[in-house]
């Protein structure tokens, strides 16, 4: 029907999926992500691997790979480590272990750390991308809108901050206050707005004279309502398509910023923040580095496409 | 054109200083200062107020300010709280490894990248056009910072070829000229690898797409009629067009590279500009902090401007536009 090919479509199709795991990562979690059951036993299993876990007498867990029963008890290997335990010194049956990612240095499921960690990166990317979508609107608009001195002003503004290197920016902002999500999100919201005023700005320029709003004027819409009713509905595809681009890039730079650990801090799990605890393990555990980085790249494969997407059905080719 | 750029530069002047007095600010702001931190063995609070003293840290805003500015335009870039060294003489050797990094990785990246890009443009096998798009797509979503990590975690810890990090082994100095420049080069690899691959990716489907559009025009079935063979339209038509918009990419990845190499050279212990300016905000390390601040927004200014005058030289309607 379309002209469209279906490899094409897979894009929002797998972004889809991939928030719903981010939004179901409670309930898909097989368990609590900072669950540290043994940090000896469970540390630096890799992926697919199958354990048990046996608790003590005493409450005291232990993970470990193999177990079978012998003579005198379980016998059981532990972190390389072939022990043996009383049955009776058991106070429950073992129950299985399967971690399809592995565990990291603490025992901890990945997992269940990569889904709530795509959870708060996804939740947060989104959350700064809104803040700038609003703040870009509302200058571009403004300058676009009021003309002359105040748009020149603006984009001054505007280009000074263009200016300033962002990195340098974020690290000042991450420096400045108590790190927290809540920072996060405003500051890599408040530092990439300033792209946004520009197309915004430019659109408008271009739509305050047109015929649509000559007509609206001409039926009694007040500016305000002419521009909120009438010309920035035209510019929606721009934007939800600059808004995804937007949406790809912030969710790298949280990513890089919680690699050096100036993102939110710990209780909080970011994809960024599960690839610096794999960076320090890197000689024990390739998987902790490699999970993150391919569920990131699979999302901004996957935003890019349905952004190239959109943009195709929002301004199709023209048929001559 | 001269009095073009004349003019662009005159007016990124006011930029810089408005630059300079936000970041100057930004910096006021954070809470504590470099003094409180010093490390305790019997540095008390009178030593910290002493230091304060020495660094002129504790006079009023204002006056900080205005003789801050004074210096820094007389040409003083002051000196490190953290290092104990004169900025200037820190930003210099760190922007010189950056630009070792950064210039070699930004050649590769457009060689790469536009070689790829007009191959796949070239290719009449939808097949092999495929592959390569799939191939770049990837690549070009693979944050550089985790290729960096996987690169290490494959070729330093577990085939042990290549350093983990740093820009010389520890005993370079005591080896002969070839087998130091081989060592450098050795260092140099996976960083410059990290930069290069998502961005070339990034370049050849732009290549690729520019050329793809160009070769559909008329301009091309007109060269065609007139005997052109497929070397010639592919490599004049087609590049010359598409070359364009990529030389603006170059002039605007300029600061990319000043700043984004950071995250990479942080990770490789790199000792370039973005480490520094790294480290000078762990250490609230406000003239290294400026320092920084400087030389990057010339970077960002100086960068739009070349995409500006490049664009200019490639495309001779904008040129007859400036007349």
């Amino acid at each position: 029907m379309s002209a469209t090919p279906v490899w094409k479509r897979a894009g929002p199709a797998w972004l889809a999926a991939v928030l719903l795991l981010g939004v179901l990562a409670p309930i898909l979690a097989p368990r609590p992500p900072d669950l540290q059951e043994d940090v000896a036993g469970a540390r630096f299993l890799p992926p697919l691997s199958r354990a048990h876990l046996l608790v003590l007498q005493d409450g005291r867990p232990i993970v470990v790979t193999s177990l079978h029963a012998g003579s005198g008890g379980w016998e059981f290997v532990r972190a390389g480590e072939s022990g043996q335990v009383a049955a009776d010194r058991l106070s429950r049956a073992p129950e299985p272990r399967f971690y399809p990612l592995g565990t990291d240095s603490l025992g901890r499921d990945l997992l269940a750390r990569l889904l709530f960690g795509l959870r708060h990166s996804v939740l947060i990317a989104a959350l700064s991308v809104v803040l700038a979508l609003a703040l870009g609107v509302m200058v571009g608009a403004a300058a676009g809108l009021l003309g002359s001195r105040w748009d020149a002003l603006l984009m001054a503004g505007v280009d000074a901050l263009r200016s300033i290197p962002r990195l340098l920016l974020y690290l000042l902002c991450a420096t400045l206050f108590p790190p927290s999500s809540l920072l996060m999100v405003i500051v890599l919201g408040a530092t990439t707005w300033t792209g946004l005023a520009r197309i915004v700005r430019a659109e408008m320029l271009a739509l305050r004279g047109s015929d649509l709003a000559a007509a609206a004027r001409a039926a009694g819409a007040r500016p305000l309502r002419t521009v909120l009713r009438h010309l920035l509905p035209q510019m929606a595809p721009l934007l939800a398509v600059n808004g995804a681009l937007r949406f790809a890039d912030t969710l790298l730079l949280e990513s890089a910023l919680s690699l050096l650990g100036l993102g939110a801090p710990a209780p909080a799990i970011s994809l960024g923040s599960i690839m610096a605890s794999g960076r320090e393990a890197l000689s024990d555990a390739w998987w902790i580095v490699a999970w993150p980085g391919l569920l990131i790249s699979s999302l901004l494969l996957s935003v890019r496409s349905t952004a190239t997407l959109l943009f195709r059905v929002s301004d199709p080719p023209s048929i001559a | 054109m001269a009095g073009y750029v004349g003019r662009r530069i005159l007016a990124a002047v006011p930029l810089l200083l408005l630059i300079l007095t936000i970041v100057f600010l930004l910096v006021e702001m954070a809470p504590g200062d470099p003094f409180s931190q010093e490390p305790g063995a019997g540095a008390g609070p009178q030593a910290a107020g002493r230091l304060r003293q020495a660094f002129g840290a504790d006079r009023p805003l204002p006056e900080r300010f205005g003789s801050w500015l004074g210096a820094f335009l007389s040409g003083d870039l002051g000196t490190s709280y953290s290092q104990r060294r004169p900025v200037a003489s820190l930003l210099r050797e760190s922007l010189a490894k950056t630009a070792v990094l950064a210039g070699i990785a930004l050649a590769l990246q457009f060689l790469w990248g536009t070689a790829a890009g007009i191959l796949a443009a070239a290719l009449r096998s939808r097949l092999w056009d495929r592959v390569v798009v799939l191939v770049a797509s990837l690549l070009y979503s693979f944050p550089s910072y985790w290729i960096g990590l996987v690169m290490v975690s494959l070729f330093s810890v577990r085939l042990g070829w290549l350093p983990v990090s740093q820009m010389h082994s520890v005993e370079a100095a005591s080896m002969g000229a070839w087998s130091r420049l081989l060592d450098a080069v050795r260092h140099l690899i996976l960083p410059c690898l990290s930069l290069t691959l998502p961005a070339a990716a990034g370049i050849a489907l732009y290549v690729r797409e520019e050329m793809r559009s160009i070769l559909g025009r008329d301009l091309v079935r007109n060269a065609l009629a007139r005997g052109a063979t497929r070397r010639e339209i592919l490599l004049k038509h087609s590049l010359t067009g598409a070359l364009l918009p990529v030389v603006t990419l170059l002039g605007l990845a300029l600061p990319g590279l000043v700043g984004g190499s950071a995250v990479l050279e942080v990770l490789f212990a790199w000792p370039g500009m973005g480490r520094l300016a790294y480290q000078a905000v762990l250490s609230r390390d406000a003239p290294l902090i400026l320092g920084c601040a400087w030389v990057g927004s010339i970077a960002v200014v100086a960068g739009s401007l070349l995409a500006d005058v490049l664009s200019v030289w490639a495309d001779p309607r904008l040129r007859d536009r400036l007349k």
